[in-house]
Formats: C-alpha cells, structure tokens, sequence
C-alpha cells in the first residue's frame, strides 16, 4: 500500500467510527469530513486550523446544517425529543452513496502516485452540493479560497 | 409543523437539502420506533406491515443493530 493509500484507508476507518457514534448505518462524506478534522495530517492540518475547523467546529456546523435544511419545510429539529438510537456495530456501517461517489470520483481518476493525504481534504472541498458544502458555507469557509490553499501547501 | 401554508421551496439546492434531512430524521424515528416495538414483543412481520416496507427490508435494516443491542426478537 502506498502511503496515501494507508492514510485513506485510516481516514475511512474514522469515518465509520464517526457514524458508528452518530448512530447512522453508513459512513457518508460528511464523516470523512469529520475525521479529516479530527485527525489533520501535516499539509491539511494548518490550513483546516487557519480556518478555525477544528472537529467541534465541523460537528457544530454539521448539526446546524440539519436543523437549517429541515427548516427549510418547516421542520423544527428541537420539538423532537430523539433518544440517541442504539447503534450499528461497528463492522456494518457500509460506506454511503455520497463517501462513495467521492472515493470515485476523487481517488481513481487522477493518477493514483501523485495522491498525498492531503488530496482527501481537497476532494471533500470539490463536492459542489450536498450536506458537506452547505455545512462548510455555514461555518462560514469559502471552499474555493481553502482548496486553493490546500493546493499551496501540498 | 409551524406553518400550515408554508411554501414549497424555490431554491432546488435548499428544497433536496430539506428532503436529505427529512430522511435522516425519518431514518433515526424508525430505529428508535422498531426498537420500542421489537422491545414491546412485536415480530418483524408486524412492523414490516406497519412501515409498509417488506420484512427481509425491516429485517436487513434493523437486525444486526437490535441484537448487537441485546433486544430479544421473536423468531417470525
């Protein structure tokens, strides 16, 4: 396995760990999200730290994405009174459709040696709709200028 | 629901956002919802009948969570 291949494999791992926790039965992009801030490798690490997303923030913005798009049909995330849902196991949380068309489209088109882990933060930053740019946006990061610094410090 | 005429709404990305988060929290309500009924005895065809989805569905869904929870499940 070749170093990022080892770190995207990590990285995955934490994202299944992630939705393990939040009792969902699939890691989705937003978990890898979550695990790339709560675990920066050296390149991501200071830019992510520059822009204040540290893995509370992203949680914090991530949650607040859910009760906005909720909203959206009148949907008050507060007045339900959820008990934490008993989790998967850990070995089944299978890997979303949105992890998935990330790992696709990301990691198996552009040429696999020049892939470093800090690559994973750049294609999160790529997703153009879904829960993770509306919850970067709230967090108030501009996407474009972070990728651009992403590619800076690769 | 706070508002009986609220609009649909305009902007696509808001409006399929809305329906992602409707689904996760459709989601979370029917695990905390089968628990209580496979707690309260009820068996999967019972539920699979209540959510109106078939068993081998509720069953794929729902039973490696509940048994790793120790939730005892009548056989049928």
């Amino acid at each position: 396995m070749s170093p990022f291949d080892e770190y995207l494999h990590t990285a995955i791992e934490r994202a299944r760990m992630e939705a393990h926790e939040d009792g969902s039965d699939a890691a989705e992009a937003h978990h890898l999200l979550l695990a790339v801030a709560g675990a920066p490798e050296p390149v991501a690490g200071p830019v992510l730290a520059a822009a204040g997303l540290d893995r509370a923030a992203v949680a914090e913005a991530l949650h607040r994405e859910y009760e906005a798009s909720l909203a959206v049909v009148g949907v008050d995330l507060a007045s339900f009174d959820l008990a934490p849902p008993v989790r998967t196991p850990l070995r089944s949380i299978r890997i979303g459709a949105t992890l998935k068309q990330l790992l696709q489209r990301s990691f198996t088109t552009s040429r696999k040696k020049d892939l470093r882990p800090a690559h994973i933060l750049l294609g999160l930053l790529q997703i153009e709709a879904g829960t993770v740019p509306r919850a970067l946006a709230i967090a108030g990061v501009d996407r474009a200028a972070l990728a651009a610094d992403v590619r800076r410090a690769l | 629901m706070a508002d009986a005429d609220l609009p649909a709404p305009e902007d696509p990305a808001d409006a399929l956002a809305a329906v992602a988060a409707l689904r996760r929290l459709a989601d979370h309500l029917e695990d905390t919802a089968v628990e209580r009924a496979m707690r309260a005895g009820w068996g999967w065809p019972q539920v699979a009948d209540a959510l109106g989805i078939t068993r081998q569905a509720v069953h794929k869904k729902h039973a490696k969570r509940l048994i790793a929870a120790g939730v005892e499940l009548r056989r049928r």
